[in-house]
């Protein structure tokens, strides 16, 4: 008697983790599982009367805090109404493409996911992890920027909805306060360097700087290899940053700028640096417009008189059309989704890189991929951008190059080369040692494998 | 009186040891779904080159060879031993200390045992800004002190590549030592005060006393925490990803986090796979020469 009761006390503990652990398993592929047949009778059935409703997943991030993407699949369903799309929350940060690919390689990724960047694109296009979409694309001109950059072997693998680019962002009071004049859109870096000592010495010091930058190795790495022709990490020589370096550690050495010591052991953040006036101006993403704009909003930034301006050029000779960086943003389609939802989702992305899209977007501060003069206008209209000419020039007048390359390489130098920006600029060592050093770890860990 | 027929011994044998398995099940299914078998096909994933997406190639020892060539690597194994070096020896005193004080009979014990453990059970990243924030070089209240007793250049502590790792270990040093002090104190209460009653009427003095009732009586506890603190060293990830990221430059890139890079950062499984073996190996090799130690002190 005694041992039957242990026996069925072992045999109920087995049957309780078996269905704890089944559990698990069910939750996930239950949905698709039971979605699937339902949507593909309903598309066989009805092929030609009244168009079937569809629903596709979407994966996006932060979604209480970016709207950019309900606001686009929003403007989608309400010109096709019978297609829904669901938003299903990444994390966000470097976090999301961890959790995409995890998600990917285990086949319960959604049908759509935007491509955060270019660095990843290569990963997900050589493994596998995306349909091809070049018969979108082929519905596109050259108004929709960034699009080229999606291409891997004559192919194109997701369509960009959003271009930034980087601007340098002032505040015009406190250049009046300094004496010091505002940019007029022909700065080369020196003249940058030259007018953030001024402005520090003239707003008295303290924790107030001329500039602040961001402690991204973007920040210097990526104007270099824009703004310097014929250069691109890839090759694996990188000496041609130097002359951005030597500068930007002038800058934290002579008081023009915070140094990133300070600014990484007390997490300083751009946001607050710029919005709360320790710093006059700030060279940052195209982003920052709407966010500066919401936070002021809230009271988390001061109001003040600011302007956009284009970022510092290398030489006067791009003055017209000024050099900057930024990625685009894109979406791609899942090669795993239901055959039957192929046409929906190929109709939502030859909705995103156009202009009913692109007005949509702009409307909540957000730079879409299409550009034309009316969404510039949209742009421009939003309620506290600036509007004196050199912030129109700025918005509309751009050369933007990609900041990651579509290579297997880009990013493990990438990695590299953020290396490099730590070494560089924490001060413990000295321009020339770390790019050797880099240079010497591309090669060996990078282009020989 | 019947003897028992060896057919019935038997069974009943078997009979107990399903009853030993049966108690021990629900642990192992846990321990064999989420550990053991991730760690086999980790020692697979080790030989071949594996992108995540579709299948493994196998490569044979390749990964391996390339470990030896790359400096990375070599970076990262240096800088672990390093920060193990420090770490273990600098937590075991600490906790060792604190419990020892914590073992005598003081108004607000209960208060000094919480505080002293507080740190084990703050989050992290909560930790790591802080900290960062006292160990800021030109406004940190570290530096402000260290130039006010008369030090005329304080070290760059997190933003230096030679005062980065000490840095690291200051703070795993503060933030375990609480945990281990806890293992101590149940350690030391299990000495028989009699030993000490008969120590003193034989006129030892206390650090007499200390090296030949206390340690003696804690080698137990001592072992087991060496053996744990040195697993936990060497495998330290989250801490240095929260305050340095592994900078500046690799100054404080650690084994744990050169895995992680190589996987989810250039999506390189197999090669990453590989150098975590290397780290199983060191961990256990390092815990079985202890094991040998431990046991020839016994003999």
């Amino acid at each position: 008697m005694r041992h039957t009761t242990k026996w069925s006390v072992g045999l109920a503990a087995v049957a309780a983790l078996a269905l704890t652990g089944c559990s698990g398993n069910a939750a996930t592929t239950a949905p698709a599982a039971t979605t699937a047949p339902t949507t593909a009778t309903a598309a066989t059935t009805a092929p030609t009367a009244a168009p079937a409703p569809v629903t596709l997943t979407m994966a996006a991030w932060s979604l209480s805090s970016t709207p950019e993407f309900k606001t686009i699949t929003d403007a989608f369903t309400k010109a096709n109404p019978n297609i829904t799309i669901t938003l299903k929350e990444y994390k966000a940060g470097n976090d999301y493409d961890t959790q995409m690919i995890a998600d990917l390689a285990a086949g319960v990724a959604p049908d759509l996911y935007v491509i955060k960047n270019l660095n990843n694109l290569f990963t997900y296009q050589d493994g596998k992890q995306l349909m091809d979409v070049s018969d979108v694309a082929a519905g596109y001109d050259s108004k929709t920027s960034g699009l080229p950059l999606y291409q891997v072997g004559g192919k194109t693998w997701a369509i960009p909805y959003r271009q930034d680019s980087w601007y340098l962002y002032y505040e015009k009071d406190m250049f009046d306060k300094a004496g010091v004049a505002i940019p007029d859109g022909k700065w080369t870096w020196d003249d940058y360097a030259a007018a953030a000592a001024k402005l520090s010495k003239g707003l008295g010091g303290g924790d107030v700087y001329g500039a602040y930058l961001h402690r991204w190795q973007s920040t210097v790495q990526s104007f270099a290899t824009a703004q310097t022709p014929g250069a691109s990490i890839l090759s694996g020589d990188v000496t041609y940053m130097k002359p951005f370096y030597d500068r930007t550690v002038a800058m934290q050495n002579t008081g023009a700028q915070v140094k990133f010591a300070t600014s990484s052991t007390n997490s300083l953040t751009y946001q607050s640096q710029f919005g709360k006036q320790k710093a006059a101006m700030l060279i940052m993403g195209s982003w920052y417009v709407a966010s500066y704009l919401a936070s002021a909003d809230k009271g988390d930034a001061i109001k003040f008189n600011w302007g956009v301006a284009p970022v510092p050029q290398r030489d006067s000779s791009t003055f017209d059309k000024p050099v900057t960086f930024g990625d685009p943003t894109g979406i791609g389609i899942n090669p795993a989704i239901g055959s039957d939802k192929v046409a929906a989702a190929k109709k939502f992305l030859a909705f995103i890189g156009g202009q009913d899209a692109a007005l949509a977007l702009s409307g909540i501060g957000i730079v879409p991929a299409y550009t034309s003069d009316a969404v510039t206008a949209a742009f421009s209209a939003l309620k506290g951008v600036p509007t004196d000419t050199l912030s129109k020039f700025t918005f509309g007048t751009h050369d933007t190059k990609p900041e990651n390359q579509v290579s297997a390489n880009n990013p493990k130098i990438q990695a590299i080369l953020n290396d490099m920006n730590t070494s560089i600029m924490s001060g413990s060592s000295t321009v020339d040692a770390a790019i050797a050093k880099a240079q010497a770890r591309i090669k060996a860990e990078v282009l020989k494998n | 009186m019947t003897v028992a027929s060896k057919g019935e011994i038997r069974a009943n044998n078997r009979k107990l040891a399903m009853t030993g398995w049966m108690f021990i099940l629900p642990n192992f299914i846990g321990f064999a779904i989420l550990t053991l078998v991730p760690v086999l096909v980790l020692f697979y994933m080790s030989f071949t080159k594996w992108n995540i997406f579709g299948g493994s190639e196998w490569i044979g020892f390749d990964n391996f060879s390339r470990l030896v060539g790359d400096e990375s690597f070599h970076t990262a194994l240096f800088n672990t031993l390093y920060y193990s070096a420090l770490h273990i020896p600098l937590t075991l005193l600490a906790s060792l200390g604190l419990a020892m004080l914590l073992n005598t009979k003081l108004r607000g014990l209960a208060f000094f045992r919480t505080v002293a453990f507080f740190p084990y059970i703050t989050s992290i990243v909560a930790v790591a800004v802080v900290w960062n924030m006292l160990f800021s070089p030109e406004v940190g209240v570290i530096n402000q002190a260290l130039m006010a007793i008369g030090v005329s250049e304080p070290p760059g502590w997190t933003s230096s590549t030679t005062w980065a790792m000490p840095a690291v270990i200051i703070v795993g040093t503060w933030r375990e030592a609480g945990y281990y002090m806890l293992l101590f104190l149940a350690g030391l209460q299990t000495v028989p005060k009699e030993l000490y009653e008969a120590a003193r009427t034989d006129g030892a003095n206390a650090w007499q006393q200390f090296t030949n009732i206390t340690l003696p009586c804690i080698r137990p506890t001592t072992f087991f925490i060496v053996i744990i603190l040195t697993i936990q060293s060497l495998k330290v990830f989250d801490l240095v990803l929260v305050m340095t990221g592994g900078g500046p430059g690799q100054a404080t890139l650690v084994l744990s986090q050169f895995i992680y890079n190589q996987g989810f950062v250039n999506n390189d499984f197999g090669y990453g796979a590989s150098a975590a073996v290397v780290l199983v190996f060191i961990a256990l090799a390092v815990t079985m020469f202890q094991f040998v130690v431990n046991q020839r002190r016994d003999a």
